[in-house]
């Protein structure tokens, strides 16, 4: 680890770990290039034996998933829902966060709490979920935030709700890390509370409520089961959408493909673009990095 | 973050912060105490958990105790007290589940915890091209289990799905791999180990990259063998990140859904059921919502006592930390 590393001639174990390397990122990227070849595939070229490696891309699946099923509605939807629920949670986890980190509310132990609400099953609330907002969507209050069912607004409750747990134990350990003495100096030049938190703390915590913001964001993007059971059509997400190809009739591959590399493409490409945050983030700031 | 440390080591040495901080409940200008501004900035948070969090346990725990039979005329029935629970004690499916979900969390944890540390070990290690194996590793974790698990479940067609063509290319039989009994799971736990181990590997290896110079430096010059130095430097040092993956691994884990639904839908029979599938099943397809209700919180409260195990560590080592610095 603390060697140095010059100029050293290639050695021949230097030389295998490459090839290992090599083979292990064949696998791991091989079923995402699958899944963008299919997508480009014509209909007979699909579900050949042997698979066919060579064949004339088409455009005719991402046209099936548009026309038949609506895409463009759904990518509407899940980037509605996705970032709305983002940034909720990414406000209301940072105060709360702070106050955890700063004041030390509840002595730990409502911290735990909050962290055994992520436990939950998502399957053993479903049903209270799907009771309340029916209730929710017949008030005028809940028509007007769309809370209903199959409403945009229910989804970002529930994904508000099952992101916030994370995200408040992600932004503890960066508020932590902000040094006290900054606050009490700002404290003593005559600032409030209240702007210490928004001129000094928030714009120092910066990196943290960008890493909180890119977990949230796929979090909410790839979330499938309570998309599926609390929308039918009207706030279906891409994920939902991505499952409907597989019909009574069948699995239509070529749509499917299509669906899915409309759904995990975009998410890739923000993974890369922002991926010294998410190693940062990854480790909780248990790593300093 | 680490130039906030710097700056305020700085102004350590120049005397700024000699003087009074303020001390808890020190109250300027507002009427505000401290504790109640620290309230205050937990309250929309703790609104919403505790309404979404607590009412829907609340519900579930009330489903629990009543006869619940949604596709009879009971509807919701009277309250029948412990009875549920100790259906759910004396029903094998539950146990056998229970269990299934136990060894596939041991499986692809300890697979994916013992790959991803290789590989971040191997990574390491390499002079060129780091950064980009590393996005590389990004990709599988960021994609929709929903979605690639469809794709997965193409990749293993039994007659046209690429393992099987690979399978032919090595001259090994073809293999029926979510169809046949024994290799439906494992197909499953492969799936999961695809998902997962970049995720360790990336966490790995960032806490590999962070780790001071000199120990080892010290170790070097006093001719430590490597295997002393991994077993007395590298793994005590990383223990805090190992921690943390090994939870969030294991939580999600026994909580494994959505590839479950995509590739087998727990079949062939039920070999590839997993509790929280067992639970959709009973809840959604017979409508026994009081049965699901209460094999939900028996599992959570498996869960939990888990977490406070291990997190206790956790917490301390990180508490240790903070210390230290």
């Amino acid at each position: 680890m603390a060697t140095l590393e010059g100029k050293r001639p290639v050695s021949v174990s230097e030389v295998l770990r490459y090839a290992l390397l090599t083979t292990l990122m064949v696998f791991f990227l091989f079923p995402i290039y699958w899944m963008i070849a299919t997508s480009f595939k014509a209909p007979e070229d699909i579900l050949t034996r042997p698979p066919k490696w060579l064949f004339t891309p088409v455009l005719s699946n991402y046209v099936y998933a548009f026309k038949e099923a609506n895409f463009a509605l759904f990518i509407r939807n899940t980037l509605l829902v996705s970032v709305v629920s983002t940034m909720l949670v990414v406000g209301l986890g940072a105060l709360a966060s702070y106050s955890f980190a700063r004041y030390n509310v509840g002595k730990g132990h409502l911290m735990f709490f909050i962290l055994t609400t992520r436990m939950m099953p998502a399957i053993a609330v479903i049903i209270p979920y799907f009771l309340i907002f029916r209730t929710l969507g017949s008030t005028t209050l809940g028509r007007a935030l769309a809370l209903g069912l199959d409403r945009p607004g229910a989804l970002i409750v529930a994904y508000t709700m099952f992101n916030l747990p994370f995200a408040i134990w992600l932004m503890h350990s960066f508020f932590q890390d902000i040094p006290r003495e900054l606050e009490d100096t700002a404290r003593l030049d005559g600032y409030t509370r209240f702007k210490v938190l928004r001129k000094v703390v928030l714009p120092l915590a910066a990196p943290a409520i960008a890493v909180t913001a890119i977990f949230c964001l796929l979090f909410s993007w790839n979330e499938f089961l309570f998309a599926y059971l609390l929308t039918r059509e009207a706030a279906k997400t891409i994920t939902v959408g991505v499952a409907g190809f597989w019909t009574q009739r069948g699995i239509l591959w070529g749509p499917l493909a299509a669906a899915a590399t409309i759904c995990v493409v975009p998410m890739l490409v923000f993974a890369l673009i922002l991926q010294r945050h998410i190693a940062r983030g990854l480790t909780f700031g248990a790593v300093k990095g | 973050m680490l130039r906030t440390s710097d700056s305020s080591a700085g102004q350590q040495d120049n005397g700024i912060i000699a003087v009074d901080p303020i001390r808890p409940g020190d109250r300027r200008r507002g009427s505000l105490s401290d504790t109640g501004y620290a309230w205050l900035l937990v309250a929309p948070a703790l609104v919403i958990i505790f309404f979404f969090a607590l009412y829907p346990l609340g519900y579930a725990i009330a489903l629990s105790m009543r006869h619940v039979d949604l596709t009879s005329a009971v509807g919701i029935g009277p309250y029948v007290g412990l009875d549920n629970y100790r259906w759910a004690l004396h029903d094998k499916q539950f146990w056998v589940s229970a269990g299934r979900t136990g060894l596939f969390a041991v499986v692809v944890v300890s697979m994916e915890m013992s790959l991803g540390i290789w590989i971040a070990f191997l990574l390491n290690g390499v002079r060129w091209f780091k950064g980009l194996f590393r996005s590389f590793l990004l990709l599988p974790l960021a994609a929709s289990p929903a979605a690639v698990g469809l794709i997965w479940r193409n990749m293993y067609h039994a007659d046209f799905g690429v393992f099987n063509s690979l399978m032919a290319g090595l001259h090994l039989p073809e293999q029926n791999w979510l169809g046949d009994q024994r290799l439906a799971l494992p197909s499953v736990m492969l799936f999961d180990i695809w998902q997962w181990t970049p995720f360790v590997a990336v966490i790995v290896l960032a806490g590999l990259q962070s780790l001071p110079r000199e120990p080892f430096e010290a170790a070097e010059l006093d001719g430590a063998s490597s295997f002393m130095v991994l077993r007395r430097l590298t793994f005590p040092m990383l223990a805090p990140v190992l921690t943390l993956v090994f939870v969030l691994r294991s939580i999600d884990a026994i909580r494994l859904y959505d590839p479950i639904l995509m590739l087998t839908q727990g079949g062939p029979g039920t070999v590839t059921e997993t509790l929280t599938f067992y639970l959709y099943r009973v809840g959604m397809k017979f409508f026994r919502l009081d049965q699901a209700s209460t094999m939900a919180l028996l599992f959570l409260y498996v869960t939990i006592v888990f977490c406070l195990m291990v997190m206790r560590r956790l917490m301390r080592q990180m508490a240790q930390r903070a210390e230290r610095r």
